[in-house]
Order: structure tokens, then C-alpha cells, then sequence
């Protein structure tokens, strides 16, 4: 194999970069009024000061919430070594009350060091976890109950989260819960017991603004001095960095890719498919590379569908459309012809073809899922009559013509008119 | 002592003062002196305790102000007050104290921020259980009835959560059992039990049984509620004459289908030999009636004591008591009188106002001393009790719902079709499949020059919409017939996007 060029070294420092959470959110959290510094403040507060608190951490999907929270916890762990253990639950998990006792039971059994008989009942479970929780409270040691999908937890009798919310409000047992969600209601969704035990405190995870992602995007692709890369190829990777943030076009292209979706973590995978086409040889990234990862990343498969379409299948779908556009929403192969035949009377095409070539480029169609019958009832008949509708919208069929490869220029015509 | 003499005869001045308009006249005597033992008694641990007692007593003469000056609105009033209580008794060590309670809020004071988050955290139970007289005492009466009589008896209470119930029996049982021995009678076994804990609604009956025969085993044979129905019917010896509190937390969650535990468990109670005081609690006012109505035809109905919600005045005088046994002042008046207003307003319920509190104390904590990695930002203030603004911030921090806040971060094609399902759905139509919700997300992009998301793209951020608890999507094999219904009030829609003019021309 031989040594690493730089190209693959420095690919694989970035993409081991992209994969690891606590180097992404980092400077994100850098702030002092950033999530992570408020977590982190109440959370410590709480350890010291052997108070219990419940938190919610509420944001969409891919927003960093169970990262930040990694990072929190982490550093606690760093800094009060032997005051804190760390229970985590998974909503989809541990939904059942039953499986979430045994579950916290067997993970608390693990961390001092006990055993832990998988026959015990529920009532020796829930026994147990108060124990613990009081020697825990007399020993100062906080434990932290992670629950993650907390809105799964909020499910049928909610005797979880009672159990728990109700050992924090008494004085032996010294605890923090989080709660991570995605759902903004999940407060909601709690019994007005449960809700009244919980503190009602919440973090929202928005999504960062422009500056912070620019700053993301070259703190993540830019190359450290040292650690043995040559010099000059750092140096012109990361102004090859600093010319694309700059470049009008590349703006256009974050632009469009944050009108869809702007959490921290499709921007990830955005700059991991874009570093991963990167060209090897020259080492550098250029902005194909982003302009290919965007469109992988927003697929329109029935785009393609229509991109591959042949010549005539092209015009029966023109044909369609313009029978749409003319009111008439409901047609079948039989209506389709009769307009294919009209516009080859009107424009003399050369691409006339008779009608069982039409019907199986029809059945090609349908298989290809880009038209399908309007309605289920209509069995009996056969395929030329039944009623069809498009799958597609008129851009979509446009923009498939426009990008396809040996489209005639009428039917583009035929499709504008 | 002139100086706190002083302020309590003029109440408009002084802090504490204020709390005597809401309390009456003799309350905030008994306040002023309770608070002038405690500084008595506390000074001498606080002498050691304060390292920064030379600095702060170098600068307060220069702001020394005389009492008479002192006539500036309330938020003033407190720290001048102190500062001149410290100044009149310059040799007194209870300075030092007075002295402290300025330098309270500096970072080296972690002692000080411990305590008033102690005093009001939720599991902290007060010494004294105030607003709560008129129902404890009741209580007390009743069971202190049954056991003189030596009958059994039932009682129901109810409240919403958070109003002091559980609290309130705590109290109970510690004051019969001190009766109990100083009238000289047997001390009530207490069988305490949370409902929730209980897998199956008929171990509450093993539960009972088991405190009552202790020593000896549960008979295989009966099962305990036949056990216990058993012991009740028959005659006691004298010797075992011993009455037997239940206190069973939580009831509602003993009901089933046939009401048949809920049922027998009050049924015990009437039984010619029984001697079990019950005390349910639960959160409905009327599980009595609807889930017990046998009971009525038996004359055997439990005694209902309802424990209404907390209002502004009694979560005011609550929160005072608990910050009343502190040597210093941590919040002002008019921010203690505004959280209760918003929660008694909002629910009355006890523990979102000691959170909102502790909430409040946090923000000011942080203004202080910065965060736990940084620096404060800005210059740090002077005066530092929790004041109006931190308790407005952490009331709309509590009270507010996160949607607006989510609704204005969102992409910009979400909040196309968060839009566009608010217009789909202003009419009577409650849902619509996607298909539908895309037509009209299409000409919303198309009237604005948009380029729309494809299908694909479309029914992704539907779903993101979804995890998020703003649209509702039900599950369908296709994935264009999956109906779709907007969770969110439109009204909150219209509000979140009313600054993008876009927007606002869009849901006219």
C-alpha cells in the first residue's frame, strides 16, 4: 500500500472529524449563553449543591440535543470523578414500565459493581431503585437519568416518569433527570401529576444562524499546521477553503440547502458526501464537489424517471399534460392518441408511431410508476381504457425534459404553450 | 433597638414593611423581631464565616444615607435600609451579618446561594405547614374521633396536584401519633402506600396485611382480602386493640373496571370489628361519587375534605414563610407578589411556584458570577437581590410554549407548508391527505417565485413537521395518502410569522 498520500490523510482527518459529535458541537457551544453553558451550569449546580432537578432538552431531529448533552455529561464526569453515574433510557426502548425498572436497575447494578438477577420482580426492581437512590443521596452521588424520546415515555400510565419525578422531590435521594424530545409539547403530554412534579424547565435547540455555520464549515475543513502534512498543501487547502465560503455560488448552494433543512446535523452530511468526492489527485476540494453533493442529497427520483424516458414515452407524457391543461382531468390511452395524433397533423413531427408501440411505451411508463390508473375499481376493462392520471407535476416534467439528454425541441414548445 | 424599630413603624419603607401591608400589622412585628433573633443568634457563626467583612465596612460609610432620607420607591429601600441597620451598629457584630447580606451575591458566597435554594426547593418540607390550617385541623379532628371511639372510619381528599396534600398528612400523622401518647392510648400503626407502586390494585391488601400480622405468615389459603375481612369480623382481644392508619396515595390508580379493590378496600372499613382508619387521596373531587355510589346506600360514605388551590395571597404568605427563616434578604417583595399572581392565576399549584422562584434566583445567579466556564458579562451590579425583571424572565422561561420560537427557526419551506396547512384547514375540513397539502404548497411557491421541494423532499419535511409535534401524519401504505392535520393553533401560526410580510399576506 504504501505511505498516505496527503489527499487521503487529509480525507480521513476530515471525515473522522465530521463523525465525531464532541468536535462538531464544540465551538457551536462555545457561547455563554449556548445551550451547553446553561445545561452544564444548572447540571453542576444541582451535583454541588445535592438539589434535584428535571430538564427537557426539546428541538428537532439532528439538532445536537444528545450531543450537547454527551459534552455536558463528559465533563462532569471529568471534574467530579466520583459524584456522579449516569443512567440512560431510550423511549423506544424502555417504553414498558416494566422494562424500564429492570433496565435502570440492571444499569445501576453495573455501575457500583452488584449483581443483578434478570428474575427479579417488579416490586424487588422498584425496591431496589429506591435504595440505591437513597444510599446515593446519603453518600453524595448524583445520579443522572438520561431519558431519551421522552415523548415515547409519556405513553399509558406514565409510572416511570411518576416513580422517578416523585423519588426527586423527597429529600433522601439526590438526582437530575433530562429529558430529550423532539416533540415541543412534550410537556403536554404528561398527566397533570407528572407535570406538576416536573420543573419546568426547557431548552430549545434552535438551528444556528449563517455566522455559526460559516465558522462550523471552516473550523471543520481546515487543516491543521503541524501533524504532518507538507506546508504548502495546507496552506493552499485552507485558502482553497476560504476562497469557497466567499464565492457567490457556493452561498447559493448552503442557501438552497437550508431552505429544505437547516439542522447542524444535514449539514454534516452534506460536507461528508461533498469531502468524499473530492478529487484525490489534486487533493483539493472545488465547488463540483458541493454542487454534486447537493444534488445527492435532494434526490428527485421521478425527475430521473422522466430523464430517462424515451423519446416517445416523452411525448405521451406531453400529451397528458396538455390534455390536463385543457380541463380535461380525467383520460385514458385512447383520448392520449387522439391528441398525439393531433399534434403530429398540427406540427408534422417525424416521430409518428402506431398504436401498439405507443401502448407499450404506456406500459413502460406505468411500470416506472410515472403514471398509474386513477382509479382501482375499473378491472374488468382492459389496459387502453381504464382511466390514467400522472404521477408527476408539470416543473417536474419540465425540468426532466430540459435535463434530458436528446429532448426535441417542440415538445418543449408543446409542453409551454 | 432604634434602627429596626424604625423602619417597621413607617411600612412604606422598609422591605419588610411591604410584606406587613399584605400580612397585617402584627405579623411583620413578629417578622421584624424574628428576623432581629436570628441575626442575633447567627452573628457569631457569621462573624467567622466573613472573610469579606473588612472590605465591604471600608466602603459603606461613604454610602451611608440617613434614615429619614430613605423615603425612594421600595426597590431602593431594602439595601439602603440595610446598609444603614449596618451602619447604626458599627461595633455590633450582627454587622457582620447585615454586611453579608450585600456581599451575598458575590461568587465566593456559595454558602448563601445554597441556602435560599434550599429553602425553596420542592422536597424541602417547611416546619410549619401554613394555608393549610383549616384542613389539617379537620383531619386531625376526625381521626382523633375515630381512635377515641375506637371505631374505624374513612375519609376522602382531594385537590389538584401540588396543593399540599400529601403534605398535609405527613403533618397529620405525626400529630396523632404525639396525641396518641399523650392521651395516653396505643400509637396508630401508619401504613403509608403510593398506589402508583403497586403492580396489581389487590396488593394493596397484602400490603395492609402485612403490617397488621407481622410475625405471622399470609395464610395460602385466603387470599389477603379475605384475610383481612376475616380479622375485622371477628372480636379483638384487648391486647391488640391497636388502631391502624392507611394512608393510600394516589387512589385513582386502585380503580378498575368493576371498582371492586376501591370497593373493598372502604368496605373494610365498615366492618363490625374493624379498626382501620382509611385516608384516600386522590386528585378528583368526585371519585367518591361516581366510582363508590354502594357506599351511599350503605350510610358508609368517607368524609370529603377538598384542598383547593393556593391563591396569589397563600402562595405569597407561603413563600415568605420560607425565605422568612433566612438571615438575609433575597427577594424583593413586588417579584415574589408577581409570581404568585401568574401562578395562582395560572394553576395555584404550590411547586411551579417554588420553581419559578428557584428559576429566578438562577438567572440572577448567572448575571452575577457568569456561568460556570465564564466570566460575568457586563458590569456586575450593585444591589443584588432577585428583582422584577429576573422573575419576569423566568416566568415567561416557564410559561411559555416553545412553538412561536420553533415556528420563526424553521427553513424556509417548512414554513411554506406550515402555512399552507394553516390555510387548508381554516374551513371545516380537518384533515387532508399529503397529495392535497402539496397542491397547495405548490401554489404558495409558485405565487412567490419559489422553486418547490419535490415530492420526496415534500413528504420528508412533512415528516420532520410531524416528530415535532406540529403536524399530525397517520400512517397509510402510500405515501401520498397519508392524512395530515395541523396541531398547532392557527392563531400561534399567524403569530409566529406575522414580522415576514410574506407570510402575513399569505394567511390573510
Amino acid at each position: 500500500m504504501g505511505k498516505e498520500t496527503p489527499a487521503e490523510k487529509s480525507l480521513n482527518l476530515i471525515r473522522g472529524r465530521l463523525c465525531d459529535p464532541s468536535y462538531v458541537f464544540r465551538p457551536l457551544s462555545a457561547s455563554s449563553d449556548s445551550n451547553y453553558s446553561k445545561l452544564k451550569f444548572i447540571v453542576s449546580t444541582s451535583i454541588t449543591e445535592g438539589c434535584n432537578n428535571s430538564m427537557l432538552l426539546l428541538g428537532p431531529r439532528g439538532s445536537g440535543k444528545a450531543a450537547v448533552l454527551d459534552l455536558v455529561v463528559g465533563d462532569l464526569l471529568e471534574q467530579f470523578p466520583d459524584s456522579v453515574s449516569v443512567i440512560r433510557l431510550n423511549g423506544l426502548l424502555h417504553s414498558d414500565d416494566n422494562c424500564a425498572f429492570k433496565e435502570i436497575a440492571k444499569q445501576l447494578c453495573m455501575e457500583h459493581h452488584l449483581l443483578f438477577s434478570k428474575m427479579a420482580s417488579f416490586d424487588d426492581n422498584s425496591q431496589f431503585i429506591i435504595a440505591m437512590l437513597r444510599a446515593c443521596g446519603l453518600a453524595h452521588k448524583t445520579i443522572i437519568f438520561v431519558l431519551d424520546e421522552f415523548d415515547m415515555f409519556a405513553q399509558g400510565k406514565q409510572r416511570l416518569l411518576y416513580s422517578l419525578l416523585d423519588a426527586m422531590q423527597s429529600v433522601t435521594s439526590q438526582a437530575v433527570v433530562v429529558g430529550i424530545s423532539s416533540r415541543l409539547d412534550a410537556d403536554q403530554l404528561l398527566e397533570k401529576r407528572v407535570r406538576s412534579r416536573f420543573s419546568h424547565r426547557k431548552f430549545l435547540f434552535l438551528p444556528p444562524s449563517r455566522e455559526e455555520l460559516d465558522g462550523l464549515f471552516v473550523h471543520l475543513l481546515s487543516l491543521p499546521a503541524d501533524s504532518g502534512f507538507p506546508s504548502g498543501y495546507v496552506s493552499r487547502f485552507n485558502d482553497k477553503i476560504k476562497n469557497l465560503t466567499s464565492d457567490t455560488r457556493f452561498k447559493d448552494i448552503l442557501k438552497t440547502l437550508f431552505n429544505a433543512n437547516s439542522t447542524v446535523n444535514s449539514f454534516l452530511k452534506f460536507i461528508f458526501c461533498a469531502v468524499s468526492l473530492m478529487n484525490l489527485e489534486s487533493g483539493l476540494l472545488s465547488l463540483e464537489n458541493f454542487k454534486a453533493a447537493l444534488s445527492s442529497m435532494q434526490r428527485q427520483p421521478k425527475l430521473e424517471a422522466v430523464r430517462d424516458c424515451s423519446v416517445l414515452e416523452l411525448y405521451l407524457l406531453v400529451c397528458m399534460r396538455r390534455l390536463e391543461v385543457k380541463e380535461q382531468s380525467s383520460y385514458n390511452f385512447i383520448s392520449v392518441m387522439k391528441e398525439y395524433k393531433a399534434i403530429h397533423d398540427s406540427f408534422h413531427t417525424s416521430d409518428y408511431y402506431a398504436q401498439n408501440v405507443c401502448l407499450r411505451a404506456f406500459e413502460h411508463l406505468r411500470e416506472r410508476q410515472v403514471i398509474c390508473y386513477a382509479e382501482n375499481r375499473g378491472q374488468s376493462q382492459t389496459g387502453e381504457y381504464r382511466l390514467q392520471k400522472l404521477l408527476i407535476s408539470a416543473s417536474e416534467l419540465h425540468q426532466g425534459m430540459r435535463s434530458h439528454a436528446c429532448c426535441p425541441a417542440i415538445l418543449l414548445k408543446l409542453l409551454d404553450h | 433597638m432604634p434602627a429596626i424599630a424604625g423602619p417597621s413603624s413607617s411600612p412604606q419603607k422598609h422591605v419588610v414593611g411591604s410584606r406587613s401591608e399584605s400580612i397585617g400589622g402584627v405579623r411583620s412585628a413578629e417578622v421584624n423581631t424574628s428576623r432581629k433573633r436570628k441575626l442575633r443568634s447567627d452573628s457569631a457563626a457569621e462573624v467567622s464565616a466573613t472573610v469579606v467583612l473588612p472590605v465591604n465596612s471600608i466602603s459603606t460609610p461613604m454610602k451611608w444615607k440617613s434614615p429619614r432620607r430613605c423615603a425612594v420607591s421600595i426597590p431602593k429601600t431594602s439595601d439602603e435600609e440595610i446598609k444603614e441597620d449596618s451602619n447604626e451598629k458599627l461595633e455590633n457584630p450582627v454587622i457582620s451579618v447585615c454586611l453579608e447580606v450585600k456581599s451575598k451575591w458575590n461568587p465566593k458566597d456559595d454558602e448563601q446561594m445554597k441556602a435560599v435554594k434550599e429553602a425553596l426547593h420542592v422536597s424541602k418540607a417547611p416546619s410549619t405547614v401554613v394555608c393549610r390550617e383549616d384542613e389539617q385541623r379537620r383531619v386531625f379532628e376526625f381521626v382523633k374521633g375515630c381512635m377515641e371511639q375506637k371505631k374505624a372510619g374513612s375519609l376522602y381528599i382531594c385537590g389538584c396536584p401540588g396543593t399540599g396534600k400529601s403534605l398535609s398528612m405527613e403533618k397529620v400523622r405525626l400529630q396523632a401519633e404525639e396525641w396518641a401518647k399523650q392521651a395516653g392510648l396505643h400509637c396508630p400503626e401508619t401504613v403509608s402506600v403510593n398506589c402508583t407502586s403497586l403492580t396489581k390494585s389487590t396488593d394493596i391488601f397484602s400490603k395492609i396485611l402485612g403490617n397488621y400480622e407481622s410475625g405471622k405468615k399470609a395464610n395460602g389459603s385466603f387470599s389477603p382480602l379475605q384475610q383481612l375481612q376475616r380479622l375485622f369480623s371477628q372480636k379483638q382481644q384487648q391486647s391488640r386493640s391497636k388502631m391502624m392508619l392507611i394512608i393510600a396515595d394516589e387512589m385513582d390508580y386502585l380503580i378498575t373496571r368493576d371498582r371492586g379493590v376501591l370497593h373493598e378496600l372502604f368496605m373494610l372499613t365498615t366492618l363490625p370489628f374493624s379498626r382501620c382508619i382509611l385516608i384516600g387521596v386522590a386528585n378528583a373531587i368526585d371519585l367518591a361519587d361516581r366510582f363508590l355510589p354502594k357506599l351511599k346506600s350503605l350510610n358508609c360514605k368517607p368524609l370529603v375534605v377538598t384542598f383547593r388551590a393556593y391563591s396569589k395571597d397563600q402562595i405569597l404568605r407561603i413563600l415568605q414563610e420560607r425565605l422568612v427563616a433566612l438571615p438575609f434578604v433575597a427577594f424583593q417583595s413586588n417579584a415574589l407578589e408577581i409570581c404568585a399572581r401568574k401562578v395562582s392565576a395560572a394553576s395555584g399549584d404550590m411547586r411551579k411556584a417554588l420553581c419559578v422562584c428557584r428559576s429566578a434566583l438562577e438567572i440572577l445567579e448567572i448575571e452575577v458570577r457568569g456561568s460556570i466556564d465564564q466570566e460575568p458579562k457586563g458590569p456586575v451590579p450593585e444591589c443584588q437581590v432577585v428583582k422584577m425583571d429576573h422573575m419576569i424572565a423566568a416566568l415567561s422561561k416557564t410559561f411559555k410554549s416553545p412553538i412561536v420560537d420553533t415556528i420563526q427557526s424553521l427553513p424556509q419551506h417548512q414554513q411554506i407548508i406550515v402555512c399552507s396547512a394553516a390555510k387548508a384547514f381554516r374551513g371545516s375540513k380537518k384533515d387532508r391527505t399529503i397529495a392535497e397539502l402539496n397542491k397547495l404548497y405548490l401554489e404558495i411557491c409558485k405565487s412567490s417565485m419559489i422553486t418547490p421541494a419535490g415530492i420526496t423532499e415534500f413528504s420528508n419535511m412533512c415528516t420532520v413537521l410531524n416528530d415535532q409535534g406540529i403536524l399530525k401524519l397517520s400512517h397509510a401504505r402510500d405515501d401520498k395518502l397519508k392524512r395530515v392535520s395541523l396541531r398547532v393553533d392557527e392563531a400561534d401560526i399567524t403569530f409566529a410569522l406575522k414580522e415576514i410580510r410574506f407570510f402575513r399576506n399569505c394567511l390573510l
